[in-house]
């Protein structure tokens, strides 16, 4: 409980166009070393941009602010020099679609060498023999030989496993998933996710993972983090909100998550999509589409409060959701 | 991230003519008011010889100087403008219309007509244009209007090319399907309703076609192929300063200036319109 | 492995092309009006000439026999000879062309040079007024002509400046170089306008991409991105673009050849043209045409070593 967490964000807020949007709205979180949290949200919500905030990669028309401590340094005030020995070295990225992602006129050994020249000492053999071991570790067969081939030669699976070796190179200690598994087939997200966890088990890292799937969640994750029109409206342990969520916004996004035995696509029990940046309502940004929503939530927005320790909700009205009980 | 380009595009709602089509479309205007009445804003006759101000550098009375005959260079060089824009628009007028109505045709048939036409196409490409310009000029003889054929010629390949690419994707859409349901002809299907939405690429490589026809033009002319001596074009006027230029170089320059001018006016308006009308759509 | 076989397949294409060409040229000159005898000979030809030539050029013959015979003598280097220089074509094409070529593939990379960096700076700084300028230089870049630049920096740097030769072509290979620095640079610039326009908009095509993006989170130097990740797949449609515009450098090398009076193959075809040496010209058309299809068989094989897809 009392275990300093690996990484620390606090008050994140990330603007464009001048300000005059906001994506991420004063999030804060922390991840505790070993441990996999779960950043949940329909498209837009802004948990992409939160992670990419983290690691200081907006285009220009973004503007960050807030702390996120890492290893006793501000990721955002830290020097560019210093921001790249963190990126790829103690804290890597993969991304939602590999075919994207990889550079398509690479080999894919280049693709891994680059990131072991970055951040290791190793010679040319041995960052060769590496980008080997590396195949080998992410279950890549044959690797001397398809370290040769480029991006397009590889399956959709296979290249998410290559994208997940790059990351890997620089021996990370935090490893941000953007919505790994969104672009790749049922059988082959679960095959991907396990490797996720093996490594995380074996390597001993810390997993942020972003995810608009809660059965990844329930499969993956020790904590989660809810966010809506750029704010985390509620945390805590993937149990306990599971099993009693707090917030409407939540109990709906439970509520749309597929049972046993049913068909696995996205069954709407929350009416209407995400407002866009432009037009967030007033208030709750969910008083729209909430079925709960009361005066209060028109008026004011909403700020987290604690339950528990490690169990927070921004909902005026959690006292009738919780008592509507999990749909899970 | 999708989010992020929610601002660009309420900037593009925003309905302003863009910089470069104000400002292409206000130089042509005034060149096509003097090409026009060249007559009412040049001062002097452009072919009148002057012995008594031969080679006089720009002065109040001569802004552009004089040439080696004494003619007034802003003279000529205004005079010029009707030449200069007659070649822009006759030389690309007639492979614009021909190659649109091909390029519809090719488009719509698809099939063998589109692989035919890719082989034309490639064998236009292999050409150097101007090369394959100059050799039908040759053997036509040099002047105006055989460089029209000349240019006429493998012109209209480029215009094809583009309009059967557009028509091509126009033809899949539904409201193609719903004219050939409502049996409409062929042809009311093509030029009525596929026409009118795959032009417009076109129209912007009219304009950019027109600055490389004036460019053309006046290499023609400079090389003694185009307009002919004593005629004010402006390639002719800088073949004529070019042995001057060393003493009087205000002959060449000034008429060079011109080009610069008028191709810009053309490939900023070309550049605008595209602008606009990605904007529209 | 992929590269060779797509070599060997790209070279097969060629043939095609070729004979392609070949019926072009052939078709033209008979379609055009004005027979070839009388062009050469001028209007009051006496009918034993006219006649004389028309064997000579073998235009007593059918269209098909005509062909054959003259798709026959191309292919073993037989173009005819010239009418007033009374040499084999063949062989003035080949004493003239490499000053051509070598004046080309100077102005192209004098416009690489200038463009790859110049889009950078565009690309990058995208909407600034270093952006304007560059793209302002672009639009007078195109808006120039080539005998009217040409003749600029003959006068300035040549005549007045005294730093480059007035003209002609020089003896040795260096002094080839000097002599043909500032036709190259005539040449460049249109070239390099257009190429530079391209690549910007390609890097800003690429700066956005999920791989750079990636690159970046992998913590890589800006360097290295740059030259690695972005440039390289912006340079793909580029040299495509490169390819195409082989074309339009082979026409602006005829007019530059005259201008800077080197004795190139543009300056045989415009002299050539002057003294309706036809032969000469149809040569030179069928020599310039071959050019640039070898031209494009090379941007082919440069797109495919940078784009691996390509040689699938």
């Amino acid at each position: 409980m009392t275990q300093a967490p690996a990484l620390e964000v606090r008050n994140l807020t990330t603007t464009f166009a001048g300000g005059r949007l906001t994506a991420v709205n004063d999030v804060s979180f922390t991840v505790l070393p070993g441990e996999v949290l779960g950043l949940v949200g329909e498209s837009g919500s802004g948990k992409s941009v939160t992670l990419r905030s983290i690691m200081r990669l907006l285009p220009a028309s973004g503007a960050v602010s807030g702390h996120v401590r890492w290893q006793g340094r501000d990721i955002l005030t830290m020097s560019d020099a210093d921001l790249r020995g963190v990126r790829g070295g103690q804290i890597s990225m993969i991304f939602q679609e590999p075919m994207t992602a990889l550079n398509p006129v690479l080999p894919v050994f280049t693709q891994i060498e680059e990131n072991l020249k970055a951040h290791t000492d190793l010679d040319r053999a041995a960052r060769a023999a590496r980008a080997r071991d590396l195949m080998d570790l992410v279950g890549i067969p044959d690797a001397a030989r398809r370290l040769k081939e480029y991006p397009h030669q590889f399956s959709g699976g296979m290249r998410q496993r290559v994208m997940i070796a790059i990351a890997l190179a620089g021996n990370p200690t935090l490893l941000l998933a953007d919505e790994p598994t969104t672009a790749l087939d049922v059988t082959i997200q679960d095959q991907i996710l396990k490797l996720i966890l093996d490594l995380r088990d074996e390597l001993s890292m810390s997993v942020v993972l972003v995810t608009h799937d809660l059965g990844v969640v329930a499969a993956t994750c020790d904590r989660i983090a809810v966010m809506y029109a750029g704010r985390i409206v509620e945390t805590g342990t993937v149990r306990d909100v599971f099993a009693q969520p707090a917030h409407a916004y939540t109990r709906g996004l439970l509520g749309s998550v597929p049972h046993a035995g049913t068909e696995r696509s996205m069954l709407l029990s929350i009416e209407g999509t995400p407002p866009p940046l432009d037009r967030i309502p007033a208030g709750c940004a969910f008083n729209p589409r909430c079925d709960f929503a009361t005066g209060p939530c028109r008026a004011r927005v909403p700020v987290l409060e604690d339950l528990a320790p490690g169990r927070s909700v921004a909902c005026f009205n959690r006292t009738a959701v919780t008592a509507a009980g999990s749909p899970v | 991230m999708t989010d992020v380009t929610t601002p660009m595009m309420a900037a593009r709602r925003r309905r302003v003519l863009p910089r470069p089509l104000i400002f292409g479309a206000t130089i042509l205007l005034a060149s096509a008011v003097v090409a026009v009445f060249p007559a009412q804003v040049a001062p002097y006759d452009p072919n009148a010889f002057d012995y008594g101000a031969l080679l006089q550098a720009p002065t109040s009375a001569h802004p552009m100087g004089t040439d080696n005959f004494g003619r007034d260079v802003l003279s000529r060089v205004l005079h010029a403008y009707t030449i200069d824009m007659q070649i822009a628009f006759f030389a690309t007028v007639f492979p614009f219309l021909f190659g649109t109505v091909v390029g519809a045709l090719v488009g719509y048939a698809g099939g063998w007509a589109e692989v035919i036409f890719g082989r034309i196409v490639d064998a236009v490409i292999t050409f150097p244009f101007l090369v394959l310009v100059i050799a039908i000029v040759s053997v036509l003889g040099p002047g105006l209007v055989n460089m029209y054929i000349a240019v006429g010629v493998v012109g209209w390949v480029f215009y094809a090319r583009i309009i059967a690419a557009e028509v091509r994707v126009q033809k899949r859409l539904d409201y193609a399907d719903a004219g050939r349901a409502m049996g409409y002809t062929h042809a009311r299907i093509i030029f009525v309703h596929l026409l009118p939405n795959a032009i417009t690429p076109a129209i912007v490589y009219w304009m950019t076609d027109m600055a490389l026809a004036i460019l053309l033009g006046s290499s023609l002319g400079y090389l003694g192929l185009g307009a002919q001596p004593p005629a004010a074009e402006w390639g002719v006027q800088i073949a004529d300063g070019k042995n001057f230029m060393a003493t009087a170089w205000w002959i060449s320059v000034f008429p060079g200036l011109a080009i610069v001018l008028t191709g810009l006016g053309f490939s900023l308006t070309g550049d605008g319109l595209a602008e606009l009308l990605r904007t529209k759509r | 492995m992929h590269l060779a076989s797509f070599i060997v397949r790209r070279l097969l294409q060629l043939i095609p092309t070729l004979l392609f060409i070949l019926i072009v040229v052939f078709v033209l000159v008979r379609l055009l009006p004005g027979d070839p005898a009388s062009a050469i000979l001028g209007d009051r030809a006496l009918d034993a000439d006219v006649e004389r030539i028309n064997r000579e050029l073998g235009l007593d013959r059918s269209l098909p026999v005509q062909f054959a015979v003259f798709a026959k003598s191309v292919a073993t280097g037989n173009l005819g000879n010239s009418i007033h220089l009374k040499l084999p074509v063949a062989e003035l094409i080949a004493a003239r062309l490499p000053i051509t070529i070598l004046l080309t593939v100077m102005a192209a990379l004098i416009a690489v040079l200038f463009a790859v960096p110049l889009a950078f700076v565009a690309a990058l700084r995208r909407g600034r007024a270093a952006d304007s300028v560059v793209r302002g230089a672009f639009q007078v870049g195109l808006s120039m002509p080539v005998f009217y630049l040409g003749l600029i920096l003959l006068t300035v740097f040549g005549a007045r400046l005294g730093w480059f030769p007035v003209g002609g072509y020089g003896d040795g290979f260096l002094d080839h170089l000097y002599h043909l620095f500032l036709p190259a640079l005539t040449l460049a610039l249109s070239l390099s306008a257009i190429l530079m326009r391209n690549l910007r908009a390609a890097i800003i095509g690429v700066i956005d991409a999920e791989y750079v993006q990636f690159a970046r989170a992998k913590g890589l130097r800006p360097r290295l991105i740059l030259s690695r990740h972005v440039l390289r797949n912006a340079l793909i449609s580029t040299v495509a673009l490169f390819g195409l515009s082989i074309g339009t450098l082979l026409g602006g090398a005829v007019i530059t050849e005259t201008v800077f009076a080197i004795p190139g193959a543009g300056r045989l075809m415009v002299d050539s043209i002057y003294g309706r040496d036809y032969p000469v010209v149809q040569g030179l058309t069928i020599a310039l045409a071959v050019l640039v299809s070898l031209t494009f068989l090379l941007t082919d094989l440069v797109q495919a070593w940078l784009d691996p897809r390509v040689a699938r």
